[in-house]
């Protein structure tokens, strides 16, 4: 049987191209996503401070919740225990006394508190202190830096008001010993002397973060932490590891005891590369390439089936049985899609790096990220490449072997028409899931913009399945209009309007190019609108807002709002809190807020009760509904450096877009948030306020408003999200020329008949433009429907305003882009099997 | 009644093929045609008989402006073919030929009626909808419009691709193995068709064919062997055809 597959496929070069094709990228998009996620999810950190130490104790860096339930049943009682955690962003501080109690230790040499805290530094002329790739600046005690260890190599230990540097830093800064420095931490604004370089032992400092020093009697104040936010343990040599690890256990009672390469885990979260972000990101692109490439590569195969029904017929009619040519079909798409395998793996390999690369450009990335290829992930590409083509030859195959073999004596073979029933359930249960998770997702949530990307992927599904049918409803109105135009047009509608399952094939691609790429461009211009807009209606009452480099610390917002001719201040400082429901902890855009003055200077909307005061928080209405809060509610909340606070809840508030779903008191927030720095304050006066504060903090930055500045964050993800988008649009369109090439190669015999009866190439190519046509309005029309529902019921979920368009300009320009890679996709394969011959083979397929 | 092309010299010929030749690549140098030369009366049924390979079927293609001979000249009701172009060939081809091939070439995608309309829609004149539903009517297939052709027979197919080179009125119509792919006594229906059109509407009819009882239903049988006009038999009946034919496929 192989031979004999291997014998057809010179006959169908245009059907096999296209599958090897489309499996060859199905496989090169699946191996270049799985092996981004890999690589993120096994990412190492670049390098461990505490290499230098045996054991490190570290304080919270997770909220874990324990549920347990019990079930009881008949005589049986079940308990069940689920562990959830949350990461914190802030790192949990130490009992002061545990490095003493420590050291104490039999086989203990010394034990090492370590405070670490982020700090803004930068040059008295203003310019901003960063470490290699724009790494942040972690501040820590002198002691700490045997650590690692920071060996000095000029100068000396910082003493009171002076700070040693890592040698990379003052490479990029041009800080030298006795120069000065601005360091900005919560506890303020400190100009402080550079008393000494430092280094770890053969390189200029670490990857990813930037060391400072301070002296070990102020790094209390400077910090503002009220103990180390790790203990690292040097024990005396000979000590036997196991026995110092239990005693060091015992002694730190529920802190972790940190040994080998699980030691950089006590650093602080802040000076570690993030990877979180990413993972979420890599695999939005594995989900949406999986989808679209499974789903072009089923289309592609069962078409490829479909055009080979005569040859099938003619085995059926020399002999062979149904079974037999069951097992043609899947040993030929198995063989294919190997093939296919052989260039795709390498090419996913080149895709995850060209995207890595990219990524690392835009910030969206770690710096120090790199793509590891794992064979393991470029296997299951490959089997996965093989199963979805296996199984979708299968299906096709399904109706197709059951082919009467007489249909071999016919022109064309039909296949026997049916499985009615089995794209009637597939369509109603895609279509239920889609209007499930549109009605009952709370798509104004974190989960929003992946859910809609569900939904109209499922709804895609039910297009699919419905294909045949809803095109042949849709053509027929489109293609009267379009058989106006003379005798190709009248042809061009019976042609379109006779074969609605070539239609359906060759439209469902620009179905998928346009609602996929839509729904993501328009959902995502949508947040961004609305942001911006609560952005500006949050600060107008202000007028004007104050920023500085990398934030302000709350003392200095304390005395701007006491500036003569100020009636009212309103900042915001920027965190994660931590809220639980069910035993599940989940992070939340937290802001620290601080309101003083008369008049308000930041309108966040509220719809019930009163802004944060001392105990009690305001929440966003998303998270009141979500977590069936009520005005008056005792909460716990779990502060950043892991502190568990009980809030009243006082207050409800609409405006929470690019803001936060929780407002807690400012003060709370900057004592436990690592950084504790106030981003924005929004001020209302009148009188020469610029003036005072221009001669009181020159380093204070007074813009009348702050609309349109995202956070860097923000950034990185919409640049990221493009980049997707770009991806996600090249793919589909190569999956809507690659369907049209192979639908127009199986015509060879359909135009050279029509060109015996008279039809001139000239007529063909009209016939076929009018055919490419009828096609792209049909499939834009169900894309078009599809997008209106996954966009109008987000933006419905969002602020009650069902919108369809959007943006019109990025409405139009996907219609026209589509539309035109379409006709374009649908007249250039026919011209090139036309122009190859200017008369066609008489009998052709004789 | 049969008209026999020789008894009516008078009668003007509507293809004249004049010295053609005919060379495919890749055939290691063989002619297919070798200078041919032959004339076809209208209102006449020839046949184009020999072996295979003999070159009957490119002598069709030629003579029907399919294919483009390499020297000489072809007349199409008067009209040189062989200087003309894309599309004008093409044009020159829907005026006034039709076809009727052994693979049928019907479009699945239309009915049998608009089947029969397409040539003359693509030539962009209005349709004879009178002349086509009597065409129809000879050939048996009232009543069956609104088929497809892929719910016919054979038979029904064939008499359906006749239809349609009947109904846009050709001067000329070439049969290529018309009944190559019936049974004995459905080619013979199709034959008595062909044999109809001729004597009723005045038809000239072209056919290439290896069987010499199709053959007997012509006027006039010419035989090829080798790209070359070898010998030909006016009024053929199916015994003399076949010994015709053994003749030449001995040589």
């Amino acid at each position: 049987m192989i031979r004999l597959a291997l014998g057809t496929l010179r006959q169908h070069r245009g059907a096999y191209a296209g599958t090897f094709f489309a499996a060859l990228l199905a496989v090169a998009l699946l191996a270049g996503g799985g092996l981004l996620l890999a690589s993120v999810l096994t990412a190492k950190p670049p390098a461990d401070r505490f290499a230098a130490a045996t054991l490190v104790v570290s304080g919270d860096r997770a909220v874990t919740l324990e549920k347990v339930t019990t079930k009881e049943k008949k005589d049986k009682v079940k308990v069940k225990r689920k562990v959830k955690s949350e990461r914190l962003t802030g790192a949990g501080s130490l009992p002061a006394d545990l490095a003493g109690r420590l050291g104490d230790l039999p086989g203990v040499a010394t034990a090492v508190a370590d405070v670490a805290f982020p700090v803004q530094a930068g040059t008295s002329d203003g310019r901003p202190l960063r470490g290699a790739d724009n790494a942040p600046v972690i501040g820590h005690g002198w002691a700490s830096a045997p650590l690692t260890p920071y060996v000095l190599r000029t100068g000396e230990a910082p003493g009171p008001g002076q700070v040693v540097v890592d040698a990379d830093l003052a490479n990029r800064s041009g800080a030298t010993v006795g120069g000065r420095l601005v360091v900005t931490t919560k506890t303020g604004v400190r100009s402080m002397t550079v008393s000494g370089i430092a280094a770890p032992v053969g390189r200029d400092g670490l990857p990813a973060q930037g060391a400072l020093f301070v002296a070990d009697a102020e790094v209390a104040s400077v910090s503002g932490l009220p103990g180390p936010t790790a203990v690292a343990v040097l024990a005396t040599p000979g000590t036997d590891p196991v026995a110092l690890r239990a005693a060091v256990e015992k002694a730190a009672g529920k802190a972790p005891v940190l040994t080998g390469a699980d030691r950089v885990r006590a650093d602080l979260p802040g000076a570690l590369p993030d990877y979180i972000g990413p993972i979420s990101m890599f695999g939005f692109v594995i989900g949406i390439t999986a989808f679209s490439a499974v789903f072009v590569l089923t289309g592609t195969v069962t078409l490829g089936v479909r055009q080979r029904l005569r040859e099938l017929a003619l085995l059926r009619a020399s002999g062979a049985t149904p079974g037999q040519l069951r097992r043609l079909l899947g040993v030929e798409s198995v063989l294919l899609a190997g093939f296919a395998a052989l260039p795709g793996a390498p090419l996913g390999v080149l895709f995850a790096h060209l995207v890595a690369a990219r990524f690392r450009d835009l910030g969206a990335v770690p710096a120090q990220f790199v793509v590891r290829t794992n064979v393991i992930v470029l296997i299951a590409a490959a089997v996965a490449g093989m199963l979805v083509t296996f199984v979708g030859a299968r299906i096709a195959g399904r109706r197709a072997v059951r082919i009467a073999p007489t249909q071999a004596l016919a022109e064309t073979a039909n296949a026997p028409t049916g499985g009615l029933v089995v794209r009637a359930v597939l369509a109603v249960v895609t279509a239920a899931g889609a209007v499930a998770l549109l009605i009952f997702v709370p798509l104004d949530g974190p989960l929003g913009m992946g859910m809609s990307f569900v939904s109209s992927a499922l709804l895609l599904c039910t297009v699919a399945a419905l294909g045949p049918l809803l095109i042949r409803v849709l053509t027929t109105p489109v293609s009267r209009l379009v058989g106006l135009g003379g005798a190709t047009g009248w042809l061009a509608g019976l042609v379109t309007r006779a074969e609605p399952r070539r239609v359906a094939a060759v439209a469902v691609p620009l179905v998928l190019m346009f609602a996929i790429n839509a729904t993501m461009l328009l959902n995502s211009a949508l947040i961004d609108d609305l942001t911006a807009q609560e952005q500006v209606d949050r600060t107008a009452s202000a007028t004007a807002q104050v920023t500085a480099q990398g934030g302000l610390p709350l003392g200095t917002v304390e005395k701007l709002a006491a500036l003569d001719g100020v009636t009212g201040a309103a900042a915001t400082l920027p965190t994660r809190a931590i809220v639980e429901q069910g035993g599940k902890p989940e992070d939340f855009a937290t802001q620290g807020l601080l309101v003083a003055g008369d008049e308000s200077a930041l309108d966040l909307d509220l719809r019930a009760g009163t802004l944060p005061g001392t105990g009690a928080f305001a929440a966003s209405e998303y998270i009141t509904d979500q977590y069936g809060w009520r005005l008056g509610d005792d909460v716990p909340i779990w502060l950043a450096d892991g502190q568990q606070v009980h809030l009243r809840l006082a207050g409800v508030y609409a405006r929470a877009r690019g803001f936060g779903d929780l407002a807690l008191p400012a003060d709370l927030v900057a004592a436990h948030d690592p950084r504790g720095l106030v981003s924005t304050v929004g001020l209302r006066y009148h009188g020469d306020v610029p003036d005072q504060i221009a001669a009181s903090w020159p380093e204070l930055r007074l813009t009348p408003t702050l609309g349109a500045a995202p956070a860097r964050d923000a950034q990185n993800q919409q640049g990221a999200w493009e980049l997707m988008v770009v991806i996600s649009l090249g793919f589909t369109a190569i999956a809507v020329v690659n369907t049209f090439a192979i639908a127009t190669a199986a015509r060879r015999r359909e135009f050279a008949g029509l060109r015996l009866v008279g039809a001139t190439t000239g007529q063909l190519h009209r016939l076929v433009g009018r055919e490419a046509l009828i096609t792209v309005s049909a499939g834009l029309a169900l894309g078009i429907l599809v997008t209106a529902i996954v966009v109008g019921a987000f933006s419905t979920a969002q602020d009650g305003t069902p919108r369809v368009f959007v943006d019109a300009g990025t409405y139009a320009a996907m219609l026209g882009g589509v539309a035109a890679l379409g006709l374009v996709a649908g007249v250039v394969p026919a011209r090139v099997l036309l122009g190859r011959r200017s008369l066609p083979a008489l009998g052709d397929g004789r | 009644m049969r008209n026999s092309g020789m008894n009516a010299p008078a009668r003007r010929p509507v293809v004249e093929v004049l010295d053609v030749t005919k060379t495919y690549p890749g055939g290691g140098g063989a002619r297919a045609l070798d200078g041919v030369s032959v004339a076809f009366e209208a209102g006449s049924f020839c046949a184009v008989m020999g072996p295979s390979g003999s070159g009957k079927s490119t002598l069709l293609h030629c003579a029907a402006g399919l294919d483009r001979p390499d020297s000489g000249r072809v007349l199409l009701a008067g009209q040189d073919i062989g200087g003309l172009r894309e599309p004008q060939l093409t044009q020159a081809r829907r005026r006034r030929v039709g076809f009727v091939f052994q693979s049928y070439n019907l479009m699945d995608a239309l009915s049998v009626w608009h089947n029969i309309l397409l040539p003359q829609r693509l030539a962009g004149v209005r349709p004879d909808r009178d002349w086509a539903r009597e065409v129809m009517r000879r050939v048996g297939l009232t009543g069956r419009e609104n088929d497809r052709p892929g719910q016919l027979s054979g038979g029904q197919r064939q008499r359906v691709a006749l239809a349609r080179a009947l109904a846009s009125r050709p001067e000329v119509i070439f049969a290529d193995e018309p009944t190559g792919a019936l049974d004995l006594s459905t080619g013979r229906e199709v034959l008595g068709l062909l044999r109809e059109a001729v004597d009723s509407t005045g038809t000239t009819i072209i056919m290439v064919t290896h069987d010499p009882s199709a053959a007997a239903w012509a006027d006039r049988a010419v035989f090829l062997a080798d790209g070359r006009i070898v010998t030909e038999l006016a009024d053929p009946t199916a015994e003399k055809v076949a010994a015709q034919m053994m003749a030449v496929t001995v040589r």
